[in-house]
């Protein structure tokens, strides 16, 4: 099932939550709602399940407008940050929970809710603990419980509210995978919040960037990163080296780095700031290059595969990071207090 | 191998500085017991003395005197229908105020707290001015011939109000730990409200709620002052328990008063006995909603 939204806007009291918020997301894809706390995209994920209601706009399922159909009625499984388990009730009861609670027309007999949890309790790896109760569970045990107790009511909608928030690092990394592989095999609409770049990166099809309750930038996990199309997007995702200058007519001067900036042919002498990632700065052990400049290593870090360098500009004196591979780094052998000279392979100017 | 120091050092230990010189402690701890022992012990104990005193036939008279029956029955009837009364009525407060946002909300929390904090004497003379004869609505009820004040329905109206709070306080504070989390995921899959109050909320709050209604009942069975008001000490007819052993004491009959009100007194112990049990299962339900919550860190909207 396809979902769109529509215009939405949320306020709480003076706090604008959403702002004419306008997505797709289309049958199939897993997508991921990313933005730092307090960004909206919990509100968000609850205006789409129908647990909130906005102020302005719709939401609409394969076309039709959800605005009359409460949570109950719109069948989307929810997955709660803190599980939301029943506590009193067995791996086995909760997840049997959608199935026997349904009118008595369309319940299942006692055989088939059996069977079909039987297959969830198998496809979540939990089939030996069906009997445990949740209190009796490891923290991703319950994430996966919930995930079977939202799908055994075949949601047409996938939603997830920080599914992974709770965890420690470890399993948060295995459950995420887990979670792409079982998308794979459902392929059914999910979409998921979190304020975790490397995670969104990871899983989603798509990415949707949002902070202060606006979309910053919505594309696939390869286009947001390597063409953020904004400062907080440049920002948010993974480390980036910022540059502070100004722009006039088409060129720019960001910290010791001179580029042209054709997209501001219009600026006169705007202040405007450069980001440069820190595998796009190229580091040399000689001046050959004449748009390179003198930078000193301030100190090397070894991040296993990866090396970073704290260099400043001998001009400014600006810090800047670079990071290269280990072999890159041996090729350069450059030690803390030596001049090397630094290139910005790929700089975005942002007036 | 374990040695003893070994076992010491396990626990938490205080340092030397933080405790007292083994007198002060014994001096402190004898004090407290002998405070328990003269103003909790000593009193229960003679109650059950006072009420054997005249030997057992004395006892075994004085409560199944007609009266003393009339009143036990009385007492009963009331808890019948002011416990499930305000049980129902403490669930949907605690429910509302909980898990909705809307105006007026802390109104209704003072509101809730009215009964604790008025006087009971003064909760009996609001009835006494509402239905008494010459109150708001005593000719009306004088013209239909109802009997409210002096009468049995005075007296469960009365216990009504005093004993409103006690199940929607108990209850307010471990539901809003609790969320609406639990209540959102079963309406997501396909619940109805009754379904899910039934499957999901009641589970939650058992405990505590039957610690608030085991709390409404023993107010119920035993409060005086609001139902002494109004009821008039007719005997036989509008004496609860406890207005009948104020009568037996005013008329000097010392045992029977003391027989009577040792069955208030076992009430008690029973209340007490069943309290600790339900507390302790209703504080393990609070602390999992605690930690619940505190695990995560904040929850976003």
């Amino acid at each position: 099932m396809s979902i769109e939204v529509r215009n939405i806007t949320k306020r709480f009291g003076d706090f604008a939550a959403l702002r004419d918020i306008n997505l797709q997301f289309s049958t199939g894809e897993l997508v991921a709602l990313l933005g730092p706390s307090g960004c909206g995209k919990t509100t968000l994920l609850r205006i789409i399940a129908g647990l909130e209601f906005p102020e302005t706009g719709d939401v609409l399922f394969d076309g039709k407008s959800a605005a009359e159909r409460t949570v109950r009625q719109r069948r989307v499984g929810f997955v709660f940050q803190h599980y939301a388990l029943f506590r009193h009730m067995s791996v086995f009861e909760n997840v049997a929970f959608g199935l026997r609670v349904r009118p008595r027309k369309f319940r299942p007999s006692n055989a088939e809710i059996r069977d079909k949890v039987n297959t969830l309790l198998k496809l979540i790896q939990m089939e030996h603990l069906a009997r445990h109760y949740p209190a009796q569970l490891s923290g991703g045990q319950r994430q996966r419980v919930a995930l079977a107790r939202a799908l055994a009511v075949e949601p047409s909608v996938l939603l997830l509210d920080e599914p992974f928030g709770a965890l420690d690092a470890k399993v948060r990394l295995e459950l995420r995978r887990w979670l792409r592989r079982l998308h794979d095999e459902l392929h059914v609409t999910s979409v998921f919040v979190t304020h975790d770049q490397e995670e969104a990166l990871e899983v989603a099809d798509r990415v949707v960037l949002m902070n202060a309750g606006r979309v910053e930038q919505v594309g696939t996990p390869e286009e947001v990163y390597d063409n953020p199309a904004t400062p907080f997007v440049y920002t948010f995702l993974g480390h980036v080296n910022i540059f502070r200058g100004r722009v006039h007519r088409g060129h720019a001067q960001v910290g010791a780095v001179e580029i042209d900036a054709p997209e501001y042919t219009d600026a006169d002498n705007a202040p405007a700031v450069g980001y440069v990632r820190p595998h796009d700065v190229e580091v040399f052990r000689e001046a050959g290059d004449p748009l390179a400049i003198p930078a000193r290593v301030v100190r090397v870090q070894m991040l296993g595969p990866l090396v970073r360098l704290e260099l400043a500009t001998l001009s400014g004196g600006d810090p800047l990071e670079a990071q290269l591979t280990r072999k890159g780094f041996q090729e350069l052998n450059a030690r803390p207090g030596e001049t090397v000279y630094v290139k910005m392979a790929n700089m975005r100017v942002f007036i | 191998m374990s040695t003893i120091e070994d076992i010491s050092s396990r626990g938490p230990r205080l340092s030397k500085a933080a405790t007292e010189p083994a007198l002060v402690r014994w001096a402190l701890t004898a004090l407290a017991v002998a405070f328990l022992a003269v103003f909790l012990i000593v009193p229960l104990a003679a109650v059950f003395i006072e009420a054997f005193d005249k030997g057992v036939s004395v006892y075994i008279a004085a409560i199944t005197d007609p009266m003393a029956l009339a009143a036990i029955r009385l007492t009963l009837l009331t808890a019948v229908i002011a416990v499930p009364v305000n049980t129902v009525f403490g669930v949907l407060a605690a429910w509302a105020i909980t898990k909705f946002d809307f105006r007026g909300k802390s109104v209704l929390l003072a509101l809730i707290d009215l009964p604790f904090s008025v006087s009971p004497v003064i909760s009996g003379l609001i009835f006494i001015l509402l239905f008494g004869a010459s109150g708001f609505f005593g000719p009306f009820l004088a013209a239909h011939d109802i009997k409210i004040i002096f009468a049995v329905p005075g007296i469960v109206i009365a216990t009504l109000f005093v004993t409103f709070p006690f199940v929607a306080r108990e209850l307010i504070p471990l539901m809003d730990a609790q969320g609406s989390d639990d209540e959102q995921a079963a309406l997501a899959l396909g619940a109805g409200g009754f379904q899910t109050f039934i499957r999901v909320t009641l589970p939650n709050i058992k405990w505590g709620l039957l610690y608030g209604v085991i709390l409404c009942n023993a107010r119920a069975m035993g409060e005086f002052g609001a139902v002494s008001v109004v009821s008039g000490h007719i005997r036989g007819l509008t004496n609860t328990v406890p207005l009948h052993v104020e009568i037996l004491y005013n008329e000097y009959n010392f045992a029977a008063a003391f027989a009577v009100a040792s069955l208030l007194t076992f009430l008690a112990l029973v209340t007490l006995v069943a309290k600790a049990i339900v507390e302790r299962k209703a504080r393990a339900a609070m602390r999992a909603a605690a930690s619940r919550r505190t695990s995560g860190g904040p929850h976003e909207h």
